[in-house]
């Protein structure tokens, strides 16, 4: 077990690595000068620009830049935004509401996807399964900005159940919609996942020996069908991680909360690379962490699974 | 051989490979591919999701190829005097705030959509379904680089990663006009779209590369290449398919949210993504709402006819399903 | 304050054609404190950099310094000039001006203001290696170069000079009559000793002379502000403090102003153009407003040159859009249709300028003019219109001038997005852009002149398109050694009857100042930059 994490671990720096440079490369070939709009239409003196180019490296070749820049963010430090703050300090302030709306949104997919899937699963072919089938492809098949605001219209606009947008209060109640929006479509994965995961396990040779044996149905069903369905369902939560993050980008800009999507996005606009960068490598971070565990988690979960 | 099999030797990617409801996709491996394949269209046949997006798709098809039977109005002709006109005869969807009449741009918008999620679902599959199941047959040292480069693209953000390849592809392919506007998005969606057929291949063929009619067809002195394209590759493929068609219209959604973001597709194309991010005024105000709910009723229609071909096709090439 | 250029790019933003914008809508922080002082809570945006003066170009930290600090001159609501710190602006020869200031202004920290006090921070912000984003305005000083920063060799402007305590001099490099007009800008207020000390830290807890002071700025949430005991300007505060709550989507700011949780915002969002005019939970106001919107056609365009058919193609371009259409429905009518350069708000404004009708929309003559140009040489390919995309609105409005140049002249025409502001301008500052683009000014100070000086004079700043007219010139020099008013109004009428001839601009509209109150609030007035009069407002 132990040779087999530190080998995970050692497999996860290439993908660093390979991942920050090529986000590095994507944002050298942004187009724009990033100094000329910083001073919008107002013409920039050579001194001044070489002073800012050298102050942010801008002046060093490609490859010379990224390593600098890993120099820096192997200690936490992602250097300073064009516009003079210290990005590590913007990643701070936006990164623990992110992750408070993603784990929100992880609950929410989780628990009524597996309730759903489960019940779904149990009664294949039933009306509560068709429905939730065709609810769960509605879901994914609308994009998620429309559902956005169409709830953001329903409930927080007509109903005015919850403030339409956030702000800077982002308490439970207030961050409930977003996250909501934000664990749709994942819980219409979730649901799908888990009803074909107990159609399989129902049938599986375990199962219908246990039955066999007698166990009660119940029983059964909790312990061997249910437990089995969640394996697949616990790793692809994992992994939903990431993605989570990334739907912040729409999600946090519908409902104006200030994450790190919505930085990440307002930072490529203004065209501030430092902060796209650092950005981009801190949702690579969570993302190989988040599958780490996960595999690791599944090791747990599945005592077929060996790992040399 | 348990029920997971697809992630067998799976460990060697960095994150999991269970991004979609695939793992839960038994492949029936028992028998060579000709045979599973007659199964499958046996079972599709008599599944009625399959007929009934199959037509919806012809329908979709047709609405692309021809959109000129179906209306003769000019999608880019505009007359402000009619902006936000509410549906009226001759004019059935009304008119947006531009005043482009809004059946026509429906019908029209059809083309870039369907086109990206086409190409990009193409081009993906191809790629990752050679990457990954050369990996997974040849395993080694080309295993190890294949892996850890689908890792990098998987690990970026699709979304981020879009916007800042497309941006990037701006500098570098400047004046694209209406069909450079359209691989653009298919460029930036494909080169991070990638990865995730590339394990799925991957781990479908490390499945089957040691199975009796494989080693069957090497004894028989198939050469390696030789026995990858006719029974490696042929076996990997339902898997690919499945996710495949499920990501043609996650694809089309992708589109539609970079057009929303306002980087996607150029305004001189008409498509249903820029004519949602249009209508977002309205989908604020609550007004005129006719703007939003045609394009995006498309798109949604569109996806999920893609979802539920998706969905009949799993089922049949899912014999644990079929019972 | 005066062009906020970026400013203009990043409020554009927030506004959002997407509407994808974050921030802090606060939901709490009210008005009232519990000792019944009555503090404004209004509308902001985080700034974008540290509130040094010199360093400040855009909105969000544009109302902040504005409010806390007090320049040489201030500007009144109408855009006339008052004298605040100064005493005196004196000039022979409009190049060496003494100015004299005012005994006994302090700063926050009681140090006093002294002709230092200008004099230093007016060198650190033209000085290159403080890369300072407002050098621009000291480039009228001798010893600055274009840029506006210290030209090589020299740590300071040679055109200034401490004369003692309260006096100072500055030596110009060429005559400028308006220069005291220019000094309320925020670039050009004082700085205590202490800034320079550690400009970083003062960046985050300034400390200065103004209407107010800065009590707390809480990073993506708010900045409070308290009144300044110790003021004695011109903007005496009406109320006891201000809050700026830092949005950036402004429909959470609309929502809020319903509410009554915002007193007062200095924008309108999209979703809300339609109908707030009629919204009875709050008090609208709108009014001309200063910034107008412009299409540029660069000289360099193929069959657009400073030659008889690029006149007509220019002529004809303008004369096929039709303004007033689009104004009332792109813009819900938050747009006047332009009537020259400049705005109706400019003390010098003209409202007969001869020609203005090429501004006038008329289909058939604008085929006429087109087909006239045709005969010249014919015009193959398509006309392109470039614009930036992350900007509130443009994509909207670009669309529909096209579609009615395309209507209207029956050529081919594009619009030509770039994702981000910053793209855009590259390429119309390296004159690598081939297409029209959009374009647009807000004033520096209040005077015609400089809509047109900056951006349409021989080799100017702002000469997007390189536009050279002598004629035009030399009616520019007119105007800026005018003595009396009547003189420089007709000369910069003049100026724009040639303008109009040439079109290397086409004027679009003028955005309406919009503003947007909670019931009960007053004393709202927009001043010449469409901003709300912070320090009038009350409750």
């Amino acid at each position: 077990m132990w040779r087999y994490i530190v080998r995970r671990l050692l497999q996860t720096i290439p993908v660093i690595l390979g991942a920050t440079l090529l986000i590095y490369a994507l944002v050298f070939l942004q187009p724009g000068d990033p100094i000329v709009a910083l001073f919008g239409e107002k013409p920039v003196s050579d001194a001044v620009r070489a002073e800012l180019e050298a102050q942010y490296n801008l002046d060093q070749p490609f490859l010379i830049q990224w390593l600098l820049f890993l120099k820096g963010a192997l200690v936490g430090d992602f250097g300073v935004s064009y516009s003079g703050q210290p990005v590590s300090e913007l990643i701070g302030r936006t990164l623990p509401v992110t992750f408070q709306l993603a784990f929100m949104a992880m609950i929410i997919e989780a628990i009524l996807g597996v309730i759903a899937g489960f019940y779904a699963g149990m009664r294949r072919g039933k009306i509560f399964d068709s429905t939730m089938l065709v609810v769960s492809l509605i879901v994914i098949a609308i994009p998620i900005f429309v559902l956005g605001f169409g709830l953001q219209l329903i409930f927080g606009v007509q109903l005015q159940w919850v403030p339409p947008t956030v702000g800077s209060n982002t308490s439970f109640t207030n961050l409930i919609l977003p996250a909501v929006v934000l664990g749709l479509v994942s819980f219409a994965y979730v649901l799908r996942l888990t009803r074909t995961s107990v159609i399989e396990n129902l049938t599986a040779d375990h199962v219908r020996t246990a039955r066999a044996h007698g166990v009660s149905d119940g029983l059964v069903n909790r312990r061997h069908v249910l437990r089995n369905s969640l394996i697949p369902v616990v790793t692809f939560l994992g992994a939903d991680l990431g993605t989570l993050m990334a739907g912040a980008v729409v999600t946090e800009g519908i409902f104006n909360i200030n994450g790190i999507g919505n930085l990440a996005y307002q930072a490529i606009l203004r065209g501030e690379n430092p902060t796209v960068v650092s950005v981009v490598t801190v949702m690579v971070l969570i993302y190989v962490v988040a599958s780490l565990l996960v595999d690791l988690l599944y090791a747990a979960l599945d005592p077929r699974i060996r790992y040399a | 051989m348990h029920n997971h099999t697809p992630r067998q030797g799976q460990e060697r990617f960095v994150a999991p490979t269970v991004s979609s409801e695939l793992p839960a996709l038994h492949v029936d491996t028992s028998h060579p591919p000709e045979n599973q394949w007659k199964q499958a269209w046996k079972a599709l046949r008599q599944n009625w999701i399959f007929w009934f997006s199959a037509s919806l798709l012809v329908i979709i098809l047709f609405v692309v190829l021809f959109p000129n039977l179906l209306t003769s109005v000019d999608p880019r002709t505009a007359d402000l005097s009619n902006s936000l006109g509410k549906p009226q005869a001759g004019h059935i969807f009304g008119f947006d705030r531009q005043g482009y009449d809004v059946f026509s741009r429906t019908i029209h918008g059809a083309r870039a959509s369907v086109i990206i999620g086409f190409l990009t679902t193409i081009i993906v599959t191809i790629i990752g379904l050679f990457t990954g199941a050369m990996a997974g047959f040849f395993g080694g040292w080309l295993d190890t680089i294949v892996s850890r480069g689908a890792d990098i693209f998987f690990a970026i953000p699709l979304l981020l990663a879009a916007i800042v390849g497309l941006s990037a592809l701006n500098n570098v392919w400047p004046d694209r006009g209406y069909w450079g506007g359209v691989f653009a998005v298919i460029i930036a969606l494909a080169v991070f779209g990638w990865p995730q057929i590339t394990r799925i291949a991957r781990g479908a063929v490390l499945e089957i590369k040691h199975l009796e009619f494989v080693d069957a067809a090497r004894s028989l002195g198939a050469s390696k290449w030789r026995n990858l394209f006719t029974h490696i590759i042929p076996n990997a493929l339902p898997p690919v398919i499945v996710t495949a068609t499920v990501s043609l219209g996650v694809y089309i959604v992708a589109e539609a949210t970079l057009s929303f973001l306002g980087i996607g597709l150029p305004p001189s194309v008409v498509s249903w993504g820029n004519d949602i991010a249009a209508a977002q005024p309205q989908v604020r105000s609550g007004d005129n709402l006719h703007v939003l709910f045609f394009p995006a009723g498309a798109l949604a229609i569109t996806v999920l006819s893609f979802m539920l071909l998706g969905d009949a096709v799993r089922d049949a090439l899912d014999p644990k399903a079929r019972k | 304050m005066q062009t906020k250029r970026t400013f203009k790019y990043v409020a554009a933003l927030s506004v959002g054609a997407l509407a994808l914008t974050a921030c802090g809508g606060g939901d709490d922080n009210g008005g009232d404190t519990a000792d019944g002082e009555m503090v404004i809570n209004a509308h902001g945006i985080e700034p974008q950099n540290p509130l040094v003066p010199t360093n400040t170009n855009e909105v969000g930290g544009g109302h902040i310094v504005d409010a806390i600090f007090a320049g040489l001159v201030s500007y009144n609501t109408d855009g006339s000039t008052e004298m605040e710190v100064a005493e005196s602006i004196e000039s022979e020869d409009n190049v060496t001006w003494t100015v004299t200031l005012n005994d006994g202004w302090t700063f926050s920290d009681d140090s006093p203001v002294t002709a230092n006090s200008f004099v230093d921070a007016w060198n650190y912000g033209a000085d290159p290696d403080n890369a300072q984003l407002s050098a621009y305005f000291f480039n009228a000083i001798e010893g600055a170069n274009e840029e506006g920063n210290i030209e090589d060799g020299s740590d300071t402007l040679s055109g200034l000079e401490v004369i003692d305590d309260l006096t100072f001099e500055v030596t110009l490099k060429e005559p400028a009559a308006d220069f005291p007009d220019r000094l309320g800008y925020s670039a050009y207020f004082p700085l205590p000793e202490v800034a320079f000390e550690d400009m970083e830290a003062f960046g985050e807890q300034p400390i200065s002379n103004g209407p107010y002071v800065l009590d707390e700025w809480n990073h993506d949430v708010d900045a409070k502000l308290s009144t300044n005991p110790d003021y004695e300007g011109n903007r005496t505060p009406e109320n006891d403090g201000l809050t700026f709550t830092f949005y950036t989507d402004p429909d959470a700011g609309y929502t809020d102003v319903q509410s009554g949780v915002l007193d007062i915002m200095d924008q309108v969002p999209p979703s809300a153009i339609e109908t707030f005019q009629d919204d009875e939970n709050i008090e609208a106001h709108t009014e001309d407003g200063s910034v107008n919107a412009t299409v540029t056609i660069p000289s360099s365009l193929d069959h657009f040159g400073e030659d008889e058919e690029g006149q007509l193609r220019r002529a004809a371009v303008s004369k096929a859009i039709d303004r007033e259409s689009i104004t009332s429905t792109i813009f819900d009518g938050t747009r006047t249709p332009s009537t020259d350069f400049s705005s109706p708000l400019m003390p010098d404004y003209s409202e007969d300028i001869p020609g203005a009708d090429v501004l006038e929309f008329d289909a058939e003559e604008a085929q006429d003019l087109w087909a006239q140009a045709e005969e010249i040489a014919p015009f193959e390919g398509t006309l392109e219109l470039s614009y930036n995309s992350d900007g509130a609105g443009n994509k909207e409005w670009v669309e529909a001038v096209t579609n009615q140049i395309r209507e209207n002249l029956e050529i081919e025409v594009e619009p030509n997005p770039f994702a981000t502001f910053a793209e855009f301008r590259e390429l119309i500052t390296n004159r690598e852009i081939d297409t029209a683009f959009r374009t647009g000014w807000q004033p520096d100070y209040p005077s015609v002149y400089n809509y047109i000086a900056p951006v349409f004079g021989s080799g100017a700043g702002a000469n997007d398109g390189d536009y050279s007219n002598e004629d035009f010139d030399a009616a520019l020099v007119s105007a800026a050694s005018a003595d009396d008013e009547e003189t420089r109004t007709e000369a910069l009428t003049e100026a724009q009857a040639i303008l109009m001839e040439d079109l290397p601009a086409i004027p679009l509209w003028n955005q309406d100042a919009l503003a947007i109150a909670a019931q009960g609030v007053e004393g709202v007035q927009l001043n010449w930059q469409n901003q709300p009069e912070y320090h009038l407002v009350t409750k």
